[in-house]
């Protein structure tokens, strides 16, 4: 057990070291931005025929916004404000605390990405096995190859093909936010239908191209343990086939559990093309028009939560990993 | 008297290799097809080009215009023929796919190599570093880079790539130098006499090859997506004749995805990408199997 | 295994449900008792659940016409900017020779927590106005038509006078174009001293310094406020909003509101210009501003059963602007030979087929607007029409050779036309693909370089380091600001309390850098960034002149060759509503809250 707390406890201050440096890096990158964020607007709102006048009024005053000091007071202050898990004001909604605007983008990543992941876990594992068992015969080998080429494929390009298919040519699928207005929000069969519905062809998409993943996964790791003596044994015993698959079943997807954990940390990060295709409100597509608006707090601050969560998912993944593993868990030294 | 011995197991280990090859090749037709299919995009990077003048020829009465056997795909918005942009498109796409994978070739080679062979105090700091580097989501990266970054050309863009991506080939040459080094593989040959050079030149690297090729066949699939899909989102500054930048254009400029006219100018690059992969794919499948015989049921 | 059946189970109900619940709106859309009208607010960059209810902010869910209510709606008319639609003013009077204004308020519009609007509520709203440095209540020393005094007449009526130093044209405008706020609700933010505040600031000592940095202070404190639930004197209150939409229900209190007819509007959030081309095609939406469509997009769209496209007056152009301080631009000759060369019919038709029309000639004024200015002096003026000949002809008259079939420079080198645009401007990169190609084929060698984003854009272009980009010029109505754009600072003229200086080409954001005086057929030498400057304070007759003189030198010095003028295509659906402005109604320009808070829009029966 002292050997689970000082392997934590290591984790944690590598994690927090890490969280540190890329906080540096984004607030350095992320100051170093040429350009000024609101002028942007300036121009579309003359295009869209507002009054130049009230078009540079309505932009000139957000100037006062940009921080001041120098940089390196700036710094000093953006790492106070962490510690207090401040990450400022946004610049294009000036008022809205970064942390608030994060939380709420997160809600329609985390969920969404969640359920795709669960559910491509769950068919990808099943396939897998059939994909291993059967890797000589046809059925295996378009297992094998559809998941490569789903894996293989970028998000994108799913998006697209399933946002054609199901959001503009059938009409079937909406792609337009996260629920419909006009339906009052709360916990009525109505308002979590609509829910449901708008996050229908982001979650397929999510899950669709990360099922290939487990496929390929979960039949290289059910390929280590059918060699493995011990099924053998097995065998040669004369044991029920159904055990046996069991026993394989059971023993190959161990290893898959950590990079479940590692994918769970990926969450915050994984939809971005998804949700700009579905225009779905969440981290990705807030990234997105951050990087575009050049509101550098929101983009500084979603780059950090989305960092973050990969590292903590990381220190997870090992710690389930020491779990997992007899080996680990004895304290010998893992090969890093 | 062992040295020649070592010399020439390892010469008909090197022919037996490329056998086996073949052999793992003429298994699956479908392997076959995936090294054809690599082939065509690299004549279509390099020679393709050559086919259509600088500017192409623009008909300015047939923007959007139909799938004809004159325009296979039709044209873009500017009325130019898209078949002829999914050509000269390719060479920015393959051309940083090329920079990406020598420089994570290189640099993830050397430092796998160094650090499974040196251990100690190195091999921690750099696989402390290379940890890090595989921890920070390379999509964000770049999308925050993007904004301080200008990705002026196609060196330029598999520059920044090959440097976000060797993580994952030196991670997988160390665990192989040290799993070869486990085996005693090393030590024999130190014993020999022989120089470390030739034992990673002509002992470890040969043998290592199609490993460290897979790894980077896969990793560098992901850079040029991660690169199309960074003009599709356009947080680049647009680049004629790209594949990325066709996405964008047919999808936010053509309207591919509301109605029919402009799906063609989206289907193709589509296209090109989802066989692109599909060559890969067939290529590392084959690859798998020659350095992973477990794999290899008979 | 029986968890994971349950879950299944727990999903199939949830689709199911989805799929009754989607069939429940659609029929709450289209019949039923409320009538909701859908429309999307083409000012806003994105519906942000986190954005408070105030006008002021960026991302605010106030939205203009529908719960945030100016004074008056500028009606941005071809030639006068003091043309106004009555908003929280019912009727006002400008002095005659334009020293003040007074405002009479709605006699019986109350906000929508009961309480009446009054004046004390447009005299906090006018004290916020200087906070946020508008026209009007601008606080440098000097400023072109800025308010002076501010007096509450009576309960209904404000009289706001202007500093008659260095009076302006559109004061009336300016006063008028301000989105009034509750004094209850908002008087909070502003400090009881703030009138003598404002006083202080208008002088020129450092007391009024400091008094001018407080109140900017003040201003982004304003911008950053969040009032908390909505309170709304316009025909609509905020009820609630979530990332795809806001829901805005109506407000009995408005005083209009018998003659509203949508009980509910829906607002909806676009990530993109395809997302509302698909609400068209679906015709869910009731009215659309101006976007960007594709032909084949818009032949879809006018298929969909009551959609109706509606084009009027949109007073912005386009230009490509020269950088003269790079060669050739510097000689008039090769300007002149491009203007002849490109085919301005074919760059309209590539980059902006439904939304803007191809450039008659150059004169820096949107064409509608230039045949009021100009009337028939616009006809003898250099049409530019497509000729290669005599691009040829102006080419060596600069001095540039042809080479194996290219253009050179008159020292030899190679010439390439290098243009500049901002990524994310599809139809400024789809034109400027096609002035490329043009150019090609005519011998010019040319090239497209983007530039990452907007701000970059103009920061670099200010800088000095783009040969030649795309420029947006004619911004009307006021005729200062039309030509303001090429005779301004960018081209090197300031305008400082009505006292004009010129800097030198590459200082102080002079990137055009023309020549300061130019010489013109007819006219002799002439000043344009002195004479755009006159245009603010002169009277009619004399604005007309002007207007001819600057159009004159533009179209023969060409600071930028003007590609095309934009039209303000908008997008109806009839099938639920009628009443809706026509083809050039000046309403089109308005937020179309504004039709609705008119009584123009009734429930089809």
């Amino acid at each position: 057990m002292t050997a689970f707390l000082r392997r934590l406890a290591g984790h944690v201050a590598r994690g927090l070291a890490m969280i540190f440096v890329v906080a540096t890096i984004s607030f350095f990158i992320v100051r170093n931005i040429p350009g000024d964020p609101m002028l942007a607007l300036y121009e579309k709102l003359v295009t869209s025929g507002m009054d130049p006048a009230a078009a540079s009024q309505a932009v000139r005053v957000a100037y006062g916004f940009y921080p001041s000091g120098s940089l390196w007071e700036q710094y000093v202050d953006y790492m106070g404000g962490l510690l207090r898990l401040d990450l400022g004001t946004s610049v294009t909604n000036p008022g809205a605390p970064v942390t608030g605007v994060l939380a709420e983008a997160s809600k329609w990543t985390v969920l969404p990405v969640l359920a795709g992941t669960l559910l491509s876990f769950l068919v990808g594992v099943i396939m897998g096995v059939y994909a291993a068992v059967r890797r000589s015969g046809r059925l295996g080998d378009i297992l094998a190859i559809s998941g490569s080429l789903l894996h293989g494929v970028p998000q994108y390009v799913l998006a697209l093909l399933l946002g054609a298919i199901f959001g503009t040519t059938l009409a079937i699928l909406p792609t337009d936010g996260t629920a419909d207005i006009l339906i009052e929000p709360g916990f009525t069969p109505e308002y979590i239908g609509t829910l449901i519905e708008h996050a229908t062809l982001p979650v397929l998409t999510y899950a669709l191209a990360s099922y290939g993943g487990w496929i390929l996964a979960m039949k290289s790791s059910v390929v280590t343990v059918l060699g493995d003596d011990f099924i053998l044994a097995a065998e040669l015993r004369g044991m029920k086939r159904s055990i046996v698959f069991r026993y394989i079943a059971r023993n190959a997807i161990l290893p898959l559990f950590t990079i479940l954990a590692i994918s769970m940390g990926l969450l915050f990060a994984g939809a971005v093309f998804i949700e700009r295709i579905f225009n779905y409100p969440g981290l990705g597509l807030m990234l997105i028009e951050s990087v575009t608006n050049r509101d550098y707090a929101l983009m500084g601050g979603a780059f950090l939560l989305i960092t973050g969560a990969t590292i903590v998912a990381n220190i997870a993944a090992d710690l389930l990993y020491t779990v997992i593993d007899p080996r680990v868990r004895s304290g010998e030294e893992a090969a890093a | 008297m062992t040295s020649v011995i070592l010399e020439t197991s390892s010469a008909s280990l090197r022919r037996n290799f490329w056998r086996g090859v073949w052999r793992v090749m003429k298994r699956k037709p479908s392997r076959m097809a995936g090294v054809l299919i690599l082939i065509g995009f690299a004549f279509m990077a390099t020679a393709g080009p050559l086919f259509y003048p600088d500017n192409l020829p623009r008909d300015v009465n047939n923007t959007y215009g139909p799938m004809t056997w004159e325009h296979p795909f039709g044209t873009d918005g500017q009325g130019k023929d898209v078949l002829a942009q999914v050509v000269t498109g390719s060479q920015y796409v393959l051309l940083s796919a090329l920079v990406t994978a020598l420089i994570t070739v290189v640099l993830g080679t050397a430092i796998g190599l160094f650090s499974g062979f040196k251990r100690g105090r190195w091999d921690t700091v750099l696989m402390r570093l290379t940890d890090m580097k595989l921890t920070i989501p390379g999509l964000p990266l770049l999308l925050v880079l993007s904004t301080v970054w200008k990705f002026g050309s196609a060196v330029e863009m598999g520059l920044v790539l090959g440097l976000l991506n060797w993580g994952t080939v030196a991670r997988a040459v160390r665990s192989q130098t040290l799993s070869l080094r486990e085996r005693g593989f090393i030590e024999a040959a130190r014993g020999l006499g022989l120089s470390t050079g030739h034992i990673i030149g002509k002992e470890l690297l040969p043998t290592m090859a199609p490993y460290i090729a897979m790894n980077m066949l896969i990793s560098v699939t992901g850079a040029v997506y991660a690169q199309v899909g960074l003009f599709f989102l356009g947080v680049l500054p647009y680049e004629a004749d790209n594949w990325g930048v066709m996405l964008n254009l047919a999808v936010f400029g053509g309207g591919a995805m509301t109605t029919a006219a402009a799906l063609p100018y989206l289907l193709a690059p589509l296209l090109a990408i989802l066989l692109l992969t599909l060559g890969i794919v067939l290529v590392v499948d084959a690859m798998d199997e020659i350095f992973n015989p477990r794999l290899r049921e008979e | 295994m029986k968890r994971l059946a349950a879950v299944v189970a727990l999903l199939g109900i949830a689709a199911a449900s989805a799929c009754s619940s989607s069939g429940n709106t659609n029929k709450s859309a289209s019949g039923g008792g409320s009538a909701v009208y859908t429309t999307i607010d083409g000012t806003k960059p994105g519906i942000d659940p986190n954005g408070p209810a105030n006008p002021f902010a960026p991302k605010g869910n106030s939205f203009s016409g529908y719960n945030a209510m100016k004074l008056a709606w500028a009606k941005n008319h071809l030639t006068d900017p003091n043309q106004f639609y009555p908003g929280i003013a019912e009727s006002w009077e400008v002095a005659p020779d334009n020293s003040s204004i007074t405002i009479r308020l709605q006699p019986d519009n109350k906000w929508s927590d009961g309480k009446p609007v009054t004046a004390e509520d447009v005299k906090l709203s006018l004290a916020i106005a200087y906070t946020q440095g508008s026209t009007a209540f601008a606080l440098q020393p000097g400023a072109a038509g800025a308010a002076a005094e501010v007096t509450v007449v009576d309960d209904k009526t404000v009289k706001v006078t202007q500093d008659m130093s260095n009076p302006s044209q559109t004061f009336a405008r300016g006063v008028l174009d301000t989105a009034v706020v509750p004094a209850h609700v908002w008087s909070s933010v502003l400090p009881a001293d703030i009138w003598d505040k404002i006083k202080a600031a208008r002088g020129t000592d450092a007391a009024a310094e400091a008094a001018r940095t407080e109140i900017t202070e003040l201003g982004k404190k304003i911008i950053a406020h969040n009032p908390g639930k909505d309170v709304s004197a316009g025909p609509y209150v905020l009820e609630r909003v979530n990332p795809s939409a806001a829901l805005l229900k109506k407000n009995p209190n408005f005083y209009n509101a018998a003659n509203v007819a949508p009980d509910a509007v829906q607002l909806l959030n676009y990530t993109g210009n395809e997302q509302v081309w698909n609400y068209l095609k679906a015709g869910k939406l009731d009215s659309a501003p101006f976007v960007a469509v594709p032909a084949d997009t818009m032949a879809q769209i006018k298929q969909t059963p009551g959609n109706v496209v509606v084009k009027g007056y949109s007073p912005v152009a386009v230009g490509l602007a020269f950088n003269q301080s790079k060669k050739p631009y510097d000689n008039v000759h090769v300007r002149r030979g491009l203007a002849y060369l490109i085919n301005r019919a074919e760059v309209q038709k590539i980059a902006s087929p439904e939304g803007g029309l191809p450039a008659v000639t150059t004169t820096g004024i949107h064409q509608k607007a230039a045949a009021e200015w100009l009337g028939a002096e616009l006809n003898n003026l250099e049409p530019y029409a497509h000729d290669v000949a005599k691009a040829e002809a102006e080419f060596k008259a600069a001095g540039l050779t042809k080479k194996d079939g290219k253009w050179t420079l008159p020292d030899g080198k190679p010439w390439k036309v290098s243009m500049h645009a901002p990524a994310g401007f599809s139809d400024w990169l789809a034109a400027q693909e096609n002035i490329k190609s043009q150019l090609i084929d005519n011998g010019v060698d040319a090239e497209v370089v983007t530039t990452a984003d907007f701000p970059l854009y103009q920061t670099e272009m200010a800088e000095g380091k783009y040969d030649t980009g795309f420029w947006l010029i004619a911004l009307g109505p006021a005729p200062y600001n039309i030509f303001q754009r090429i005779y301004g600072s960018a081209n090197g003229w300031t305008n400082i309390a009505g006292k004009v200086t010129h800097n030198a080409p590459g200082k102080n954001g002079n990137w055009m850098g023309s020549a300061e005086e130019i010489e013109v057929e007819g006219l002799g030498k002439v000043n344009p960034g002195e004479l755009t400057a006159k245009l603010n304070s002169v009277g009619a007759e004399e604005q007309k002149d002007l207007m001819l003189q600057l159009a004159k030198v533009a179209n023969a010095d060409l600071p930028v060759v003007q590609m095309w003028d934009y039209v303000n295509t908008q997008f109806q659906n009839h099938s639920r509503f009628t009443g809706f402005p026509g083809d050039d109604h000046d309403l089109l320009r308005q937020p179309h809250g504004v039709w609705i808070q008119l009584g123009m829009i009734k429930k089809k029966a």
